[in-house]
């Protein structure tokens, strides 16, 4: 064994290491020993007492690690496959600044290129922020900046051999809501803001399906504590393909806004050409609908602005537009909306769907309805005959005809009463048919239902329309003309399309597919026939009658040249009964013989002194329907004049009546019109917005109170003046 | 000088201690690698080089081993006379700190560039070792006397007092002086005096921390005073002065027995500030457990031992005390270390022996391991 020994004298007048020392070293050690043991022992109490809870703090430490990828939110097309809502992706732009001041030649050499780069940069601004938060990792300076403005700083800043002393920048991606028409449909889109929240429309109906999953980056814990990264993928959302025809749509909004310049500034100073101004157009073999508008509008890429109510009415803060109510100008505007409730409450207005928001009475287009009902029940044959005196004892009333000052309109048949629009002669008929019936086909034919259209906002009836309980002689002879009960513009045309169409009763719906972003198909969604209204054979003599409206009647005006038409006129007073407010309307439908589309127009309270005249709603349809029905390659069947020759050259549209040709076209234009597929832009350029103020719903909940007022005021103290319907056919 | 000549090879070789000490260094490397390597990646005045610090720190200890080696070929009397010129070569370094030739980092001046960056410190601690040894061995019998005593407990203290004050580093002054302490201690045959002397510096200690508790208000002893009101209670400052504190804790106690295995550490990426250097230990916890911690603690206990042993057989006075006085250094700085780390004593940065990263540190520990060597190569040994 070795043993280390002392050894002496090394040095002179050295001592040797004693033992006195020796001893003193080894409680020294001893010392040590026992701080040791009690740092040990520390050691085994952290983990024993708080081992767990420290074990999940940092658990709950590492999730700060994560980032979110975003989705991206599926876009909205026409039927042909053009974008009307997509969303695009852009970039903030993110300074770093313990990244940019980690080396002090670092941010002279940022802050330059930036500046360089970016026209907008606030570089005062960004150097000021960076020095008095030296700290901070995330400022936002610049937002939604698209990829072109951001490709040459990117550049720059990946070329380090040339600029290695670019530091602190990066760019934060995510998507922003894009609307390439502006305003065009926006009515049915709706808009969506940065929460990826939709407002009205597909926007709001279909949100759930454009949106996805964000997608995440995070580290997390394995089973073994091990430390994982991971990456989750967004899945994006999918795309909605919907029925409406962007070229008709425009069209339709052209015209719209056409009507509006004609008529803005007119009887009310300032104000639109109407309250609104709605018009559908249907597909009445499937229930599309392939455009859908009202007036005013309002852009869908800044649905906040508040030039887009110039002209309506002021809206209280029940949402509705009182009676003599002042139209918003230039002028008024700032002491109108005095703050942002009172702006909202313009502007939810405005973003509301008049097509299918509004609720109004509809008038002498409800008629076609009466007959139908009473065809079908079998109280009518269809060939009586009814006697117009210009007005008829109801009750204790006397109700009277729009003829009433010239008499009447005497004897008429089925089809002169429904041409020529006798309220009398309706009211003989609701007599035949008797209050059940009439109920029974009023539900028949959906009035006081939803339609359930894929859109949000429809406004529910069920309250606007008369019961069996509240339905007296007086309510039936007004309601067989359309006034007393309330509708939808979308519930009307839908259950005028069965009327023509054989019968059936579509669902009407804005989305025929469901597309995932690759572009294949996730749904179809196909035409849903819900019931049959009417038997063909009283289809048949529904659409005999109506041809005979504009052939003979009160619709000629809205004839487009070239083609033959159906369809039904509508003056509707509204409340109060003062015979200064209507709600003019056209319901028609093309071509006469073989219908394949539904057409409908409202106009609500036209900015006109005399609004009792259709023609506000069938002067429009003839323009729509002059270009519409070409577009689609319906050919023409009627002889032109030379007035509408020159009319269709100077709207550059091509005859269509080849008479060669003439023996195939009408069965195969059905299936024509959708097949050529229109590659033309969609350009917002025509189509301004029309809005509509109809008849809210409240005002119809009033309205149902009104089944009352309008027995008293319409027919007690209005011995003089009858309900005035119809306005008699004039010429152009 | 003829007596500088290279000593004769039979003497004690002691070859446990040669192999606790590479052990610790290696050890200490893998952990330096291990626990800087991610924020070495993400920082760019690394390079963003994962092995930025341990290439630095590997180059230091070799640096130091070579020194080592060669203190350890040399006969230790002949620092003997250096004594006094070790003493003053440290007070002009101290004060050199002031000069244009003293470093900045973290907003402290502790360093001075001399090629390499040194803390004047570090050498103090070196040089007050050598100086005591020679010091006891000159007074001899006075040490018993009063005076004596005073002289020695106090020759330290003008270091002591620059280190804290020129150097803004009080760890470091305290360490000096209890390295002072300690050689006393050893030295001189008293106990009664010690024990006084303990009890009084704890009852101040005790007052300090009374005064500081209940006047919180008062910022009484500013950052320090903030230091031992965050002491007492970590989590009430968690996101300020507890926070590196707290998080060292966290690791401590999320390692468990076992740990998360090497390199697994989560506090790491970030959490614990400097955790390559003052709060390794905590990282080391984290990653190897309870028991990775307590190896530690017993690879230091022997290597303490082997060098006790050394310094009980040292041929004389002077060697002894000098084995000592390394001796104590060793013990202190890991008894305060691992009492920061477990939050026994208030923050203060204290690193870790032949682990924590630190070039100066680990050169200066090393030379005076090669003293040790120097004085175990004088030790005879008698074949039985």
């Amino acid at each position: 064994m070795n043993r280390p020994g002392n050894r002496s004298g090394n040095r002179s007048g050295n001592r040797p290491f004693n033992k006195k020392m020796q001893e003193k070293l080894v409680v020294l050690f001893l010392l040590v020993l026992l701080a040791f043991v009690g740092l040990s022992i520390k050691l085994v109490t952290i983990t024993r007492d708080n081992g767990e809870r420290y074990k999940k703090q940092v658990l709950s430490q590492q999730q700060y690690e994560s980032t979110i990828i975003p989705f991206r939110r599926g876009d909205i097309l026409d039927s042909k496959g053009n974008k009307l809502a997509t969303s695009e992706k852009v970039y903030n732009l993110i300074i770093d600044s313990k990244q940019m001041l980690r080396d002090p030649e670092s941010l002279d050499a940022t802050m330059s290129a930036l500046s360089t780069c970016f026209p907008g940069f606030p570089e005062g601004e960004v150097r000021e922020y960076v020095a008095s938060n030296p700290s901070s990792q995330y400022y936002v300076t610049l937002k939604s900046l698209e990829y072109d403005e951001i490709a040459d700083f990117v550049e720059i800043q990946n070329n380090k051999v040339d600029n290695p002393k670019i530091a602190g920048v990066w760019f934060e991606e995510e998507y922003k809501r894009v609307y390439p028409n502006n305003t065009l449909a926006c009515d049915v889109i709706g808009f969506t803001g940065k929460d990826n929240i939709g407002s009205y429309g597909l926007e709001q109906y279909y949100n759930d399906v454009l949106n996805g999953t964000n997608g995440r980056e995070y580290g997390y814990l394995s089973e073994g504590e091990m430390l994982e990264r991971t990456v989750v993928s967004a899945v994006d959302g999918y795309n909605i393909v919907t029925t409406i025809d962007g070229n008709i749509q425009q069209i339709v909004e052209k015209y719209l806004y056409q009507f509006n310049e004609e008529y803005k500034n007119n009887a009310r100073p300032g104000g639109n050409g109407a309250n609104n101004v709605g018009c559908i157009i249907m597909d009445v073999r499937n229930g599309d609908i392939l455009a859908m508008g009202s007036y005013p509008n309002y852009d869908l890429n800044n649905p906040r602005e508040k030039s887009a109510l110039l002209g309506s009415r002021y809206v209280n803060e029940k949402g509705l537009i009182e009676y003599e109510a002042n139209s918003i100008t230039e002028e008024n505007i700032d002491e109108l909306l005095t703050d942002d409730a009172v702006t909202y409450q313009q502007l939810n207005y405005l973003w509301k769907n008049f097509c299918i928001s509004n609720t109004y009475e509809p008038g002498s287009v409800a008629k076609p309805f009466t007959v139908a009902a009473g065809l079908e029940s079998g109280k009518m044959t269809g060939n009586e005959y009814y006697t117009c005196n210009g007005q008829l004892h109801v009750g204790d009333h006397d109700i009277k005809c729009h003829n009433y000052k010239t008499g009447g309109d005497g004897t008429l048949s089925v089809q002169e009463a429904v041409e020529k629009s006798c309220n009398v002669a309706l009211m003989l008929m609701g007599r035949q048919i008797g209050k059940t019936t009439f109920l029974e086909y009023q539900e028949k034919f959906n009035f006081g239902l939803k339609t359930n259209i894929d859109l949000y906002g429809e406004s529910r009836t069920n309250t606007l329309v008369f019961t069996q309980k509240n339905m007296g002689e007086t309510e039936l002879a007004t309601s067989t003309f359309g006034q007393g009960y309330n509708v939808t513009m979308i519930q009307m045309i839908a259950a005028y399309s069965s009327l023509i169409n054989g019968g059936y009763y579509y669902e009407p719906h804005v989305v025929k597919r469901i597309t995932a972003q690759d572009g294949s198909t996730v749904q179809n969604i196909s035409p849903r026939v819900l019931k049959q209204t009417v038997s063909a054979a009283t289809s048949a003599k529904i659409v005999q009658y109506c041809n005979g409206v504009v052939v003979n009647g009160t619709g000629k005006t809205a004839r487009p040249a070239g083609y033959a038409i159906g369809g039904k006129t509508g003056t509707a007073e509204t409340i109060p009964r003062d015979k200064r407010n209507y709600v003019v309307s056209f319901m028609g439908y093309a071509p006469a013989d073989n219908p394949q589309i539904a057409i409908y127009v409202v106009v609500d309270r036209p900015n006109v002194v005399f609004q009792d005249d259709a023609k506000y709603a069938t002067r429009i349809v003839r323009n729509i329907l002059t270009e519409v029905l070409p577009y689609m390659n319906i050919y023409m069947t009627e002889e032109l004049t030379d007035k509408e020759r020159e009319e269709l050259d100077n709207l550059d549209i091509a005859i269509k009546n080849p008479a060669d040709e003439e023996t195939k076209e009408t069965e195969e234009e059905g299936e024509g019109e959708s097949e050529e597929a229109d590659e033309e832009v969609l350009n917002a350029n025509g189509g301004d917005i029309t809005s509509s103020t109809p008849v809210s719903e409240e005002e119809m909940q009033s309205d149902d109170a009104l089944t009352a007022p309008l027995t008293g005021t319409v027919l007690n103290t209005e011995t003089g003046a009858p309900l005035v319907e119809d306005e008699e056919d004039a010429p152009d | 000088m003829p007596r500088i000549k290279l000593s004769k090879p039979k003497g004690y070789i002691d070859y446990s201690l040669i192999f606790i000490v590479l052990l610790l260094l290696g050890f200490g490397l893998i952990m330096v690698y291990s626990t800087s390597s991610y924020s070495a990646s993400m920082s760019s005045s690394a390079n963003n080089n994962p092995a930025f610090y341990l290439s630095k720190q590997a180059f230091a200890t070799v640096f130091g081993l070579i020194a080592m080696a060669v203190v350890a070929l040399l006969p230790y009397h002949m620092w003997e006379r250096f004594a006094g010129v070790a003493y003053v070569v440290s007070v002009v370094l101290i004060l050199m700190v002031l000069t244009p030739l003293g470093m900045k980092i973290n907003g402290v001046r502790r360093w001075l560039n001399l090629g390499i960056s040194v803390q004047p410190a570090e050498i103090a601690k070196l040089a007050m070792i050598l100086f005591l040894a020679t010091l006891v061995c000159r007074l001899g019998g006075k040490i018993r006397t009063r005076n004596g005593f005073l002289l020695v407990l106090f020759s330290p203290a003008p270091i002591c007092l620059m280190v804290w004050l020129i150097t803004d580093n009080l760890s470091s002054a305290i360490i000096i002086f209890m390295i002072g302490f300690i050689m006393l201690f050893v030295a001189s045959p008293e106990y009664r005096r010690f024990a006084l002397i303990t009890v009084g510096i704890l009852a101040l200690a005790a007052l300090v921390v009374f005064l500081v508790l209940h006047m919180p208000d008062s910022g009484l002893f500013g950052f320090r005073g903030q230091r031992i009101r965050t002491w007492r209670d970590p989590e009430a400052y968690a996101s300020g002065s507890g926070f590196q504190t707290l998080q060292a804790l966290y690791a401590i106690g999320s390692g468990g027995v076992f740990g998360k295995g090497l390199g697994q550490s989560t506090q790491k990426l970030g959490f614990v500030p400097e955790a390559q250097n003052d709060m390794i230990f905590s990282i080391i916890c984290e990653e190897l457990g309870l028991f990775g911690g307590i190896c530690i603690i017993i690879l230091f206990l022997l290597l303490l031992w082997r060098i006790m042993f050394i310094a009980s057989n040292a041929p004389d006075e002077f060697g002894g005390l000098l084995v000592v006085g390394v001796m104590g250094h060793i013990a202190i700085q890991v008894i305060l270390n691992v009492a920061v780390v477990t939050n026994v004593i208030p923050n203060t940065g204290i690193s870790l022996p032949f682990i924590s990263y630190g070039g100066s540190s680990v050169m200066f520990l090393l030379i005076e391991i090669g003293m040790v060597f120097s004085v175990a190569r004088s030790i005879e040994i008698q074949e039985d």
